[in-house]
């Protein structure tokens, strides 16, 4: 197998960590926003379960975490779920990482000066409005920074999806290279995983400098 | 009457900030409030523009009641809808600013009364340069707080009151975050709108100003209102020991 045609094997894959990628993102940016708020509620269970929820996922490994979410309804309620692999995949990455930008958010949010509630307060604008207005995009700026150091763990993350024998880059690479005996498969997934965070590292700058314009 | 509070009492943790204190302000009336530091000078503006919830007596604007004690001794606000009615006749002039960093000049200004008040964009933005252009900052309208002095960011912030149109403006020791060469620019301003006679409440470390500008000076301690008067009979003079004590400080 010459290195063209691995790769164009290998391109599957890519897709289908790009799309692991791509959906964790979608799910977990704004879930984190509700568990970081739900943080806050009033209700002391709520807060309690919020916690507890948070604390287990940053507690135990994400790898065991995509197990437990495949083999779960099965080894627990006895549950046969068809095509379970790929929805059991996404729902542990976007609850893992949920986590952890509820985590960021709430940092950010806490470090909104409280001048600008009572700001906010004065001049009667509502609660939402406060939050839309004035603190989420502060707290946006302020939290670039940490969210880029989340989005580039989960472009390497993703091949933890080879525990759930999820055929995507990674995975492959292992295969085809005990297949052909050849170190080539890794130097392409290591290729691939280089350039994604490139990208995301420049497209990331783009939006803090796009946010640039004030202190 | 535009505001009238009696019987005010505020505790923080069992200690009592606020001791059965009763103060009004008439239209067109400037009052300054100085004394020490703990005195319960902020706490009264923060209880006055509802940052803070009374423990008891009652507060009223225009001859409304927003709050009251009931026959159980607590105090009750009016509710939400109607506390928003009532947050719309006051403004308040932070000692920190307290300006929206994201927004431009012109749109700390405007956004409020847009989205609050439901103003046209266009008028509320003619309001604004009307505005800055009385606070010396047009040519500032479009740039962003952090590129302004702290002189410069108390006038927007007082522009920024001023755009919703209150009956009542108050100021949280507006000049105590300013370097002391800038102080003369805010204060000039509080002195001109003084001259066109906005109701005014000012708590203030500023003697001389607080002498010059004021109606009428209130000298709070301890939670207590102990003297209050024109200026010139406070000043120059004091009934009560206290105050006499607090003013020889400032002498020299």
């Amino acid at each position: 197998m010459d290195i063209s045609t691995m790769f164009s094997t290998m391109s599957v894959g890519m897709l289908r960590s790009f799309g692991i990628f791509v959906l964790t993102l979608v799910g977990s940016l704004p879930l984190g926003m509700v568990v970081a708020l739900l943080k806050k509620s009033r209700f002391v269970v709520v807060r309690a379960i919020t916690s507890a929820y948070i604390t287990v996922i940053r507690g135990t490994p994400l790898m065991l975490q995509l197990l437990v979410w495949y083999f779960g309804p099965f080894y627990l309620f006895g549950m046969n779920i068809g095509n379970w692999r790929f929805p059991a995949l996404i729902l542990g990455f976007v609850l893992n990482y949920a986590a952890y930008f509820a985590e960021i958010y709430r940092g950010g949010i806490e470090s909104i000066p409280v001048g600008q509630y009572e700001a906010c307060e004065v001049l009667g604008y509502t609660k939402t409005q406060t939050f839309m207005r004035v603190i989420l995009p502060q707290v946006i700026k302020r939290i670039m920074p940490s969210v880029t150091n989340e989005v580039i763990t989960l472009v390497k993350d993703t091949s933890l999806a080879f525990t759930l024998a999820y055929q995507e880059v990674f995975s492959l690479a292992k295969q085809i290279s005990a297949s052909q005996t050849s170190f080539m498969p890794f130097v392409i997934a290591g290729i691939f995983y280089f350039v994604a965070n490139y990208i995301v590292e420049f497209v990331m700058k783009r939006i803090e400098k796009s946010m640039g314009y004030y202190k | 009457m535009i505001l009238q509070m009696d019987n005010i009492k505020k505790s923080f943790d069992g200690l009592e900030v606020l001791k059965d204190i009763s103060f009004e302000v008439d239209k067109g009336e400037v009052v300054s409030i100085i004394g020490p530091s703990g005195s319960g000078k902020s706490t009264l503006l923060r209880c006055a523009t509802f940052l803070e919830t009374i423990d008891g007596g009652e507060i009223r604007y225009m001859g409304q009641r927003a709050a009251h004690t009931d026959e159980n001794g607590q105090a009750v606000y009016v509710s939400h809808q109607e506390l928003r009615h009532f947050r719309s006749y006051c403004g308040l002039v932070f000692q920190q600013f307290n300006l929206f960093p994201h927004y431009s000049i012109l749109k700390n200004l405007t956004d409020a009364p847009i989205h609050v008040q439901h103003r046209s964009k266009e008028e509320a933005e003619q309001t604004a340069m009307e505005l800055l252009g009385k606070m010396g900052i047009a040519d500032k309208a479009d740039a962003y707080p952090y590129q302004l002095s702290g002189g410069q960011q108390q006038r927007v912030a007082i522009a920024r009151a001023l755009a919703m149109k209150p009956e009542i403006l108050f100021f949280d020791e507006p000049t105590s975050a300013l370097d002391p060469e800038l102080t003369g620019e805010v204060l000039k301003v509080i002195r001109q709108l003084a001259d066109e006679h906005m109701t005014m409440v000012v708590v203030t470390h500023e003697m001389p100003f607080a002498k010059a500008v004021s109606n009428r000076v209130l000298f709070m301690d301890g939670g207590v209102i102990v003297e209050q008067g024109d200026p010139i009979s406070v000043f120059e003079n004091p009934q009560e020991e206290r105050t006499k004590q607090f003013l020889r400080v400032f002498e020299h």
